[in-house]
Parts: C-alpha cells; sequence; structure tokens
C-alpha cells in the first residue's frame, strides 16, 4: 500500500506573507517513482471550477521506494486565504508521486492575521441604496 | 457556511463516481469489445456521460490501452489544430480515442475525425443523440439516482431532509443532474439544517 505524508515543523499550519513554511514529505510506494516533488500551491474551492496556483515546487534528487524530503517555502504576499458562500482559497503543501499521481497534501492558512478570511454573506439588499 | 464545506462544491461532485457494478462494467467493455473498441455513450445534458467516459477510459488504461482524450465544448465545430494534432500524433493500435462531445463537431469535421483515427485502436464518444457510431451506452437519469448522489454528498440524514426538493429540482433542471446539484449547492450553502420548506409547502 503506497503512502505520502507532509509534515509541516512543530505541527504549524497558520503563516503570515513572507514567512517560511518548513517540514517534511516522506513517503513509501508499491513501485519506483520517475519523480516526487514536494509543491507549495493555493486552490479554490466552492460552486466554480477550481482555480490552483503553482507557487514552488521542490523535486527530489533520484527518488527512490521510500524517502524523505525537507522542505522550506517562503510564502508570497498572496493571494490570502479566505471563504465566502461562494468561493474558499485554500493554501496547501502537497507531495506528488509521478506517474501514478500518488499525492498527499497538507492544507496551511495564509493571511496577515494568521487566520482564514471569512467574506461577510451577501445579502439581497446590500448596496441597494 | 464557507464554500469549503459546502458538499455541493465542483470539487466533491467531481469526486462521485458513475454508478455501475464490477458486473455492469464487465458487460460494458464486452459489449465494447464486439463493437469493436468503436462505439458512443449516449444521453441527455447532466447525465453522467463525461464522467462515464473518464471511468472508462482510466479503466481502458489499466487494460494496456492508452486512451487519448478530445474534449469539445457547446459550439466547437471543429477541434483546435493544436488539440487536434496532439490527439493524432503517433496514433497506433494500442491507443483508444475518447471524444467527449462529439455531437458538437460539424458533419465534415466529424468525418475527417472518423477517417483519421482509423489507426486507431479504438473511437469512443460521447453525444446526446444516438447515430454517430453504434451505442455501448444510454445514460439516463432520475429523482432516485439524484436522491443517491445527495445521500453519498451529505450522508442519509441530511439527505432525508434535502428529499422533499429533490423531485421539483429535477423537473425544473430536466433531469440534468449537474444542474440539480448546482442549484443544491445554494439551497444547501443558504441552510443547511432545514434547506428552507420544500416547493408547494
Amino acid at each position: 500500500m503506497s503512502w505520502l505524508k507532509v509534515e509541516l515543523d512543530e505541527g504549524r499550519t497558520s503563516f503570515r506573507p513572507g514567512e517560511v513554511v518548513r517540514g517534511t514529505a516522506s513517503w513509501s510506494l508499491d513501485g519506483p517513482p520517475a519523480a516526487v516533488e514536494v509543491r507549495l500551491i493555493w486552490f479554490t474551492q466552492g460552486k466554480g471550477d477550481r482555480d490552483v496556483g503553482l507557487v514552488e515546487s521542490v523535486p527530489a534528487a533520484a527518488p527512490g521506494i521510500q524517502g524523505g524530503l525537507s522542505f522550506a517555502f517562503t510564502l508570497p504576499d498572496g493571494p490570502y486565504s479566505f471563504s465566502g458562500t461562494l468561493v474558499s482559497l485554500l493554501w496547501a503543501v502537497e507531495a506528488v508521486a509521478l506517474p501514478a499521481s500518488d499525492a498527499a497534501l497538507t492544507e496551511l492558512v495564509v493571511s496577515p492575521s494568521g487566520r482564514e478570511i471569512l467574506l461577510p454573506r451577501e445579502t439581497p439588499d446590500a448596496g441597494a441604496r | 457556511m464557507r464554500a469549503r464545506d459546502n458538499p455541493f462544491a465542483v470539487h466533491r461532485i467531481h469526486a462521485l463516481r458513475f454508478r455501475l457494478t464490477e458486473d455492469g462494467w464487465r458487460e460494458l467493455l464486452a459489449r465494447l469489445d464486439a463493437l469493436d473498441l468503436r462505439a458512443a455513450i449516449v444521453g441527455p445534458e447532466g447525465a453522467g456521460k463525461t464522467l462515464l467516459l473518464e471511468e472508462l477510459g482510466a479503466r481502458l488504461g489499466t487494460l494496456g490501452r492508452a486512451p487519448r482524450l478530445l474534449t469539445l465544448r457547446r459550439g466547437d465545430r471543429r477541434p483546435a489544430p493544436e488539440a487536434r494534432a496532439a490527439l493524432l500524433a503517433g496514433l497506433g493500435g494500442g491507443d483508444v480515442v475518447l471524444v467527449d462531445g462529439a455531437d458538437e463537431l460539424g458533419s465534415l469535421a466529424w468525418s475527417s475525425l472518423r477517417r483519421a483515427t482509423r489507426a486507431a485502436g479504438g473511437l469512443v464518444v460521447t453525444s446526446h443523440r444516438p447515430g454517430l457510431l453504434p451505442t455501448l451506452w444510454t445514460c439516463g437519469t432520475s429523482v432516485e439516482l439524484l436522491a443517491d448522489l445527495v445521500r453519498e454528498l451529505v450522508g442519509s440524514a441530511e439527505a432525508e431532509v434535502l428529499r422533499p426538493h429533490l423531485a421539483a429540482l429535477f423537473d425544473r433542471h430536466r433531469g440534468d443532474l449537474r444542474a440539480a446539484l448546482r442549484a443544491l449547492y445554494d439551497l444547501y450553502g443558504a441552510s443547511p439544517a432545514t434547506a428552507g420548506p420544500p416547493p408547494g409547502a
């Protein structure tokens, strides 16, 4: 049974723009991978199609069936983690083994406060003045 | 409710699988073989044709075939030149060409694509109407199927709360399950606990 895992240092999942996300990816696969990558990404979830942004990617050198890789990603200025009723934007570090596309993902929050920004719910008469 | 927590968010709907038992898959693959791997998946909008085509492609992949997918959008009378070139490059007997939305193509473009894919081991298309190729599978929908999908997305208890809405949603969207599930996103997001009274209550 294949598995991959992404662990952030000290279990920290809240960050501010410009901070460094450090951690370790580890894996044990059924067969030798062509490549293993650890990626810093953001993506959307909600009513519409998913948007994804790849911020930085680190390949493992000569990955084997089992292995580990430390990473340190510097977070950009944005976008911030937020949620409204129609769309949420999430950040994550994911580890992907190719070509099977086995993957593991650990979510994090990026914002000036270190907390997800919650957008106010739109009301039908909002701005109808 | 946060969009990420809405059980009808697109990523959760995309994670749903086509409702077909292993016996059903065996039957479908046997029929595809009997049709010399040239066949059509037919059905109305939102009935799961694309999903079935994608899952069929994955199954063919595990059987040693190499699926090549071309997706056509509404109004695509011909494939984009780059997409067509990529689809046909080095096409051989191990490849199975999958065309989603083949009935969007104009008759000349369809004939041309059909000729150009003769070298492939197979050609499977989706279409709203039968006739492009022998029909492999006809996708249909029902309120019961919608209820089953809702149950998978929200669990049995909340599915019961939503149940009174489903027949009206199914009718309003003329059996298009994709559209009905999209409408449920708004309904659930408005009030997940009760989703309001059912229409006509």
